[in-house]
This record gives C-alpha cells, sequence and structure tokens, in this order.
C-alpha cells in the first residue's frame, strides 16, 4: 500500500532518523498554514496524491512571492492529478539546493535480497537515468547493515564528494533501516538533495515514496485505511467487498477491483483469475471488474462478493470461472453461496434475467455443487451455460463471446 | 531414488501446524491416497492428541528424537498463520530438516527475505511461501494438490509441470492428462516477491533426470523469475523442450500499481512487464526448444509443437458440450 508523503514523512522518515526539509500538510488553507509560510522566505507547495510524476503534471511549484501562496496552495490542495483528487496540499521549506542524488530501497528477485539503488543524477525520473549512473547494492546478509559498507560501495562507484562519504553513509543505513522497520517493498527518495544552510551542507530527503508491504505483520490497511491502488478513491462496491474478509480469515473473496465494461467476471484463484481475465480482454470482452475468490471461502463470504459483482451497473453478461480447485468446495461456493444470492436478489426484483451466463468450474463436490447451480438457474430464469474441467479454462470467455453476440448481438472490442 | 529432491520415495512428512483446519484435512487426505507418506504433526498444546491418523508432538524436537518416526522425518510442510511462518522454519531448519514447503498466503517479505538468506546460509531446500505443494504421481505427493480426487488432473506421465499458482498447476496437469501428456512431477513454487524456489532452482534440480520430458512453465508479471529461466537456458544450463505462458499482458493497460492475483505479480516503474519476460523467453527460443503459448490453452499445442512425445491416448472429443444448458 501507497502512503502519501506527508504520511511518510511523519510516520517514518522522522522515526528513523531521515532528514526531512520543514513541512506542514493540510487539507485546506488554515491559520497553521499560514504561520508556516510567515516564517519561511520561500516554500514549496505539492498536491497530496499518490500518483507518481507529480512535477510534470504541475502539481509541484516553488512560491517565493507570499501573496501567492492563497491561490496556489487552494489550486494544488484540490486538482486533480492525472485523474487523481489531491486530499490536500504539502507546504514544504524552500532548500538551497546545490545537488540532487537519487536513493532508494527495493527487494531484488534478481538477488532475493534487498538492494540499495543510489546515484548521484536524480532530481529526474529514475527511468530517465542513465543505467550506466545507477549503481546498486545488495544486502545480502540482512542481520546486520553498517555505515562502513556504504562507504566502501560508494568508494567502489567513484562517488564525486569526499566531504559528503561519512554524513551521506549514515543517512543510507537510516533509510535502509527505514525500509526494513516499516516493513516497507519500496522506499524511494528522489531527490535526495545536498543544500547549502549557511556555510554547511546537508542531505535532506526532498521528497518521499514509501509502498508498505500488504502482507506486513501490522497490517498497513488498519493503520492507514484501505485506498485503492488505482489512484482514485474505492467505489462503493471495492469498499463493500473489502469487508467480507475482515475479521474472518475462512478463504479470501473480498479482493474486487472494478473497471469500465459489461462482464462480471467471477474468477477464482490468483493465477485462475489472471489467465481467465488475460483472455476475457484478448477476445474482445470488456470485463466490468476484476476478483480473485479463493482458499475455500464459506458460503457467506460467496453470496456477499457475488451480490456485490452482480449489483454493478450495465452488466451484459457474467463469467463464473476458476481451474480444478484442490480445496475449495464447489457445493458450498457455487451450489450455496451463489445461488441463494441469486435467488435472493431474484425475489428482490434485482436480478437481470437478460444476462448471459458461462460457468467453468472443477473440484471438490463439483458433481453436485454445478447440479445445484443448474437448479438455481432454471428456478430464477437464468440463461447460461455450464461446463466443468472438460472444457479448458480459457476455453470459457471465448464461449461466452459466441453466446453474447448469439443471444444479444454483443459487440466484442476489435482487439489488436 | 525415485522422484525428485522435492519429493521421493524416501520422503517423509511432518506437517506443522497440523491440527489447523486444513492441515488436519490434508493430513487425511493424504493418508488414504499415499498411507504412510506423513509421519507426525506439530502442534505446540496438542502433543499426544490423538485425533489424526499420525502422533502429533508439542515440538518438532520430540518429534525427530521419536524412536518410532524421527528417523524417517525430512520433509515438513507448513501450514502455520503468517506471523508464525518464520518461526516454523526456524524451528525446522534448526531440527535437521532439509525439505521445507511453506504452504501459508501472506507472509510478510521482510520475513521471507530473513527465510531466504537462512536456506541459502544452511543448503536446505524450500519451496513457497504460498504454495500448494508437490505431486510425483509415481511417488506421492505433498500437501494438497489435487484434492480428494487426484486422479482426474494426475497420471504418471513426462512432463514437469511448475507454477506460482496452485490453482493452475493442477488445472494445467488435467488439461495435459485430458490430451495424452501425463505428470512426472508437478510443482506450485508461490506467487511470493522473495520464493525461495523459483522456475530456475527447479530446472537445476531436474536437468539430469532422464525422466522429464518437456517442461510446462507458467508465469505472472513482476520480479525476474522468469527471465532469470531465459538466462539459464541461454547459458546451457537446461536443454530440454520448455513450453512457457505467460499471464498479465493485459495488466500492462492498466494503472500502474494494480495489484491483482499474487503478492509478487506487481508491475512497479516499467520492471517485470509480462511481455518483456515473453520477449526473453522467445529469444532464448531461437537456439533452444522454448516456446511461449498466446493462449493459456494453446500450451498443448506447444508442447506438442516442441516434439514431447505422449504418454498416453487423447482422450478429449472435438466439441466439448456443457453439462447444463438453460438456453
Amino acid at each position: 500500500m501507497k502512503l502519501y508523503e506527508h504520511e511518510a514523512l511523519g510516520a517514518i522518515f522522522k522515526k528513523y532518523k531521515i532528514p526531512v526539509p520543514r513541512y506542514v500538510f493540510s487539507a485546506e488553507m488554515n491559520d497553521a498554514v499560514r504561520q508556516f509560510v510567515e516564517k519561511e522566505p520561500g516554500v514549496v507547495i505539492k498536491s497530496m496524491v499518490l500518483v507518481g510524476k507529480r512535477g510534470k503534471a504541475g502539481a509541484v511549484k516553488v512560491v517565493s512571492d507570499k501573496s501567492q501562496v492563497e491561490k496556489v496552495f487552494s489550486d494544488l490542495a484540490t486538482r486533480d492529478v492525472y485523474g487523481e483528487k489531491s486530499i490536500g496540499a504539502l507546504v514544504e521549506e524552500k532548500l538551497d539546493i546545490e545537488k540532487e542524488f537519487y536513493l532508494s530501497v527495493t527487494y531484488s528477485t534478481k538477488d532475493r535480497a534487498p538492494a540499495i539503488i543510489f546515484s548521484e543524477h536524480g532530481g529526474m525520473d529514475v527511468e530517465e537515468i542513465d543505467p550506466k549512473l545507477i549503481h546498486t547494492y545488495v544486502v545480502s546478509d540482512v542481520r546486520s547493515i553498517y555505515p562502513y559498507q556504504i562507504r566502501q560501495f560508494l568508494v567502489g562507484i567513484g562517488f564525486s564528494d569526499k566531504e559528503l562519504l561519512r554524513p551521506l553513509s549514515e543517512v543510507i543505513v537510516n533509510v535502509y533501516n527505514a525500509f526494513w522497520g516499516s516493513e516497507s517493498r519500496l522506499l524511494e527518495i528522489n531527490p535526495l538533495v545536498v543544500a547549502r544552510s549557511g556555510d554547511k551542507r546537508k542531505i535532506v530527503a526532498a521528497d518521499a515514496v514509501v509502498i508498505l508491504d500488504d502482507d506486513a505483520s501490522v497490517n498497513p490497511a488498519v493503520v492507514y485505511g484501505a485506498r485503492s491502488a488505482q489512484g482514485r478513491p474505492l467505489t462503493q462496491r471495492e469498499q463493500d467487498a473489502i469487508l467480507i474478509d475482515q475479521g474472518d480469515h475462512r478463504g479470501k473473496a473480498g479482493s474486487y477491483v472494478e473497471l469500465e465494461g459489461d462482464i462480471a467476471m467471477m474468477t477464482f484463484g490468483g493465477g485462475g483469475s489472471t489467465v481467465t481475465a488475460e483472455t476475457a480482454i484478448e477476445a474482445g470482452l470488456r470485463i466490468a471488474n476484476l476478483t480473485d475468490i479463493g482458499g475455500n471461502p464459506p458460503a457467506e463470504k460467496m453470496y456477499r462478493i457475488s451480490r456485490i459483482i452482480l449489483s454493478k451497473p450495465g452488466l451484459k453478461g457474467v463469467l463464473v470461472c476458476g481451474g480444478t480447485a484442490s480445496n475449495t468446495r464447489i457445493d458450498v461456493t457455487l451450489g450455496e453461496g451463489l445461488a441463494k444470492a441469486l435467488d435472493d436478489m431474484n425475489a428482490e426484483g434485482k436480478l437481470d434475467k437478460n444476462l448471459v451466463w458461462v460457468v467453468r468450474r472443477s473440484g471438490p463436490e463439483y458433481v453436485k455443487g454445478l447440479k445445484m447451480l443448474h437448479e438455481c438457474f432454471v428456478r430464477n430464469g437464468i440463461r447460461g451455460e455450464i461446463y466443468d474441467s472438460q472444457l479448458p479454462i480459457t476455453e470459457a470467455p471465448i464461449r461466452l463471446k459466441e453466446l453474447m453476440i448469439k443471444h444479444i448481438g454483443y459487440k466484442p472490442e476489435q482487439v489488436v | 531414488m525415485k522422484g525428485t529432491v522435492y519429493l521421493n520415495d524416501k520422503t517423509g512428512i511432518v506437517v506443522i501446524g497440523a491440527t489447523g483446519r486444513e492441515a488436519s484435512q490434508v493430513i487425511k487426505e493424504s493418508e488414504s491416497l499415499y498411507p504412510g507418506i506423513v509421519k507426525a504433526g506439530i502442534t505446540p498444546g496438542k502433543g499426544g492428541s490423538t485425533e489424526l491418523p499420525v502422533p502429533v508432538f508439542d515440538t518438532l524436537k520430540e518429534a525427530v528424537s521419536d524412536p518410532k518416526v524421527g528417523k524417517l522425518l525430512n520433509t515438513a510442510l507448513i501450514y502455520v498463520p503468517p506471523v508464525s511462518v518464520l518461526d516454523a522454519v526456524m524451528e525446522c531448519l534448526d531440527n535437521g530438516i532439509k525439505v521445507l514447503y511453506i504452504i501459508t498466503e501472506h507472509v510478510p517479505i521482510r520475513d521471507s527475505e530473513i527465510i531466504y538468506q537462512e536456506k541459502v546460509r544452511r543448503g536446505a531446500i524450500i519451496v513457497g511461501g504460498t504454495s500448494l505443494g508437490c505431486f510425483v504421481p509415481s511417488v506421492g505427493r505433498i500437501g494438497a494438490i489435487g484434492g480428494k480426487d487426484p486422479s482426474v488432473a494426475f497420471r504418471d506421465g513426462g512432463i514437469v509441470v511448475i507454477s506460482k499458482s496452485g490453482g493452475l498447476t493442477v488445472t494445467t496437469a488435467e488439461m495435459f492428462r485430458r490430451r495424452g501428456w501425463g505428470t512426472y512431477m508437478a510443482l506450485a513454487i508461490g506467487g511470493d516477491i522473495i520464493s525461495n524456489n523459483t522456475y530456475a532452482d527447479v530446472l537445476k534440480e531436474i536437468k539430469g533426470d532422464p525422466r522429464v520430458k518437456g517442461v510446462v512453465m507458467l508465469g505472472e508479471p513482476g520480479g525476474s523469475y522468469e527471465e532469470q529461466v531465459a538466462d539459464l537456458i541461454l547459458s546451457g544450463g537446461f536443454d530440454k523442450p520448455v513450453a512457457a505462458f505467460i499471464s498479465g499482458r493485459f495488466q500492462e493497460r492498466m494503472p500502474e500499481g494494480v495489484a491483482f492475483g499474487h503478492a509478487g505479480a506487481i508491475v512497479e516503474r516499467g520492471m517485470g512487464k509480462a511481455t518483456d519476460k515473453i520477449a526473453r523467453l522467445e529469444a532464448a527460443g531461437k537456439r533452444y526448444p522454448v516456446k511461449v503459448a498466446f493462449y493459456y490453452h494453446d500450451l498443448v499445442k506447444t508442447i506438442e509443437s516442441l516434439g514431447v512425445p505422449r504418454d498416453f491416448e487423447d482422450s478429449t472429443t472435438e466439441h466439448v458440450k456443457p453439462l447444463y444448458s438453460t438456453f
């Protein structure tokens, strides 16, 4: 889960003694912001959004003329950045920047270890830095890391500013400790600046990107509130879906992401869901959501996610698709959970009978489960085909496309 | 030895977290499919319990010292909650268990990293986290892979299936079984960011095994484990036929950072794209028998085109009819 910059500064950078500019965050212009600005000769104002490349979108502005602060603040605190609405603005002291470095810590799957990535040529997007100027220090023993190791690394890459060796090595170790201690999967500072302060120089983190491990020992969604990774607020149905798995570890049914489309995807398993969604898109179906149900959830969870999936407006087809489950009970998930959702929705007049369904599923008690679902289709007047694993899993979306073209004149996307 | 280093005729399993809901079901199923393969279970506080068909101990130390089963234990199957996995792994390594399967999902990455570094130091084999286990039809099964009736998916043959996804491991074995290819080994390596046992690790272990006729590899976006296979093959480290399918091309049309599927299946800052992985494997395919299937179900055609011989007859019919239709 990605943190907003002010959250990273307040909760993590401070704790691990990573030097940052003086700052204040606010959702709207208030006295705290005014008092802060009063004391600073100049400020930098940033829109608080999760999306990156804010500078290029004009969402980071340097303001030296104090009469402009209110106007700039109100604009940046409320504007859309690449479609994501700002939740407020961060106001920071304007630093007297001498140079800009790039620093990040992340997991390298090449080394299967944390990697400290450093470049003397920061300030631009990391993709734009010449790869020859980017250097990596792999932490191959996570039991201990000392600044001397970082100094050896810096000397080894020909780091040009010897005077900074000690302070920089100490900051880098603090940044690594912040990454490790906060259970991040990415901690990025771009730029890490060298700023003049009177006749002294200091190292300051002028940006803070932190992505926490969603599986961290302390769940970040509990600490910081659940948020969409898509740079938009969660929809009501997405929020409702998250609640399904809270406080109930039996299986997983609450992973639900909405897209703009007309095919409801009730898919099972991490891999199975991905290949099914993939094939559906390649076949020209416009998918309305992604789900990833698994781990043998009880009927109650299936009931709730089924209702959420089917309540999205504008649906034309439904694909219920999973591989051959090893422990997810098909009678419980489809025969009980899904079937009851359909019965109840029909009784409440909320079931769209024009939907075209394809079901493809196998696993424990699938004969019973698919028969129960068929009976449910019959009593509720639902149109569809039900397959077991004789139909290869990824042929199911293709079959749905054929049926929708035949029965409702569906016009698939032309995929190149 | 019959089988592989992951699962062979000497394998003796101890289940850590044995009396939990999933683990106890797996032990009972394993006992009916391959009697005697599971030797013991560990649940602190449940030592001496008779609720399982195998003896239960409070600690692994007691189990390995037990005169009846102690010497037979060499493989651990870990079914504890995510935050207890590191502890369970250390208990296994410190008690001399050298092959471990972590079935638990959502292990904190930091713990996975500590586990990986310990594994390297101790020279152990660890599969997972988020593994579903291993199946070698000629020898036995570890974990729930294949469920109560694995014969639907698994029949002895020459294909090795390696997948991050447990579900797709079984689904793929079944797709091939219906078309005439049996499984020599199916291994669900898990989709975590820090994988203790990557595709390349598996290929290195099985490269000299004459029973391996071809490999089916199911990859995902994120990380670089699929690319490592291309590197291994290009360096001459594996020369048998490999049919790959890399899912997740569609993710590239979505906003960056959309987390879907496995923990490791996330593309960040342009790294780990499915299309890049496909390109790397296809490049290896210019000199070695490696092919990438466009659709998942094209894997069957791919294995066929690589010349991997069928183990038995194709049992499918031209057109699959639905079990039920309400049109």
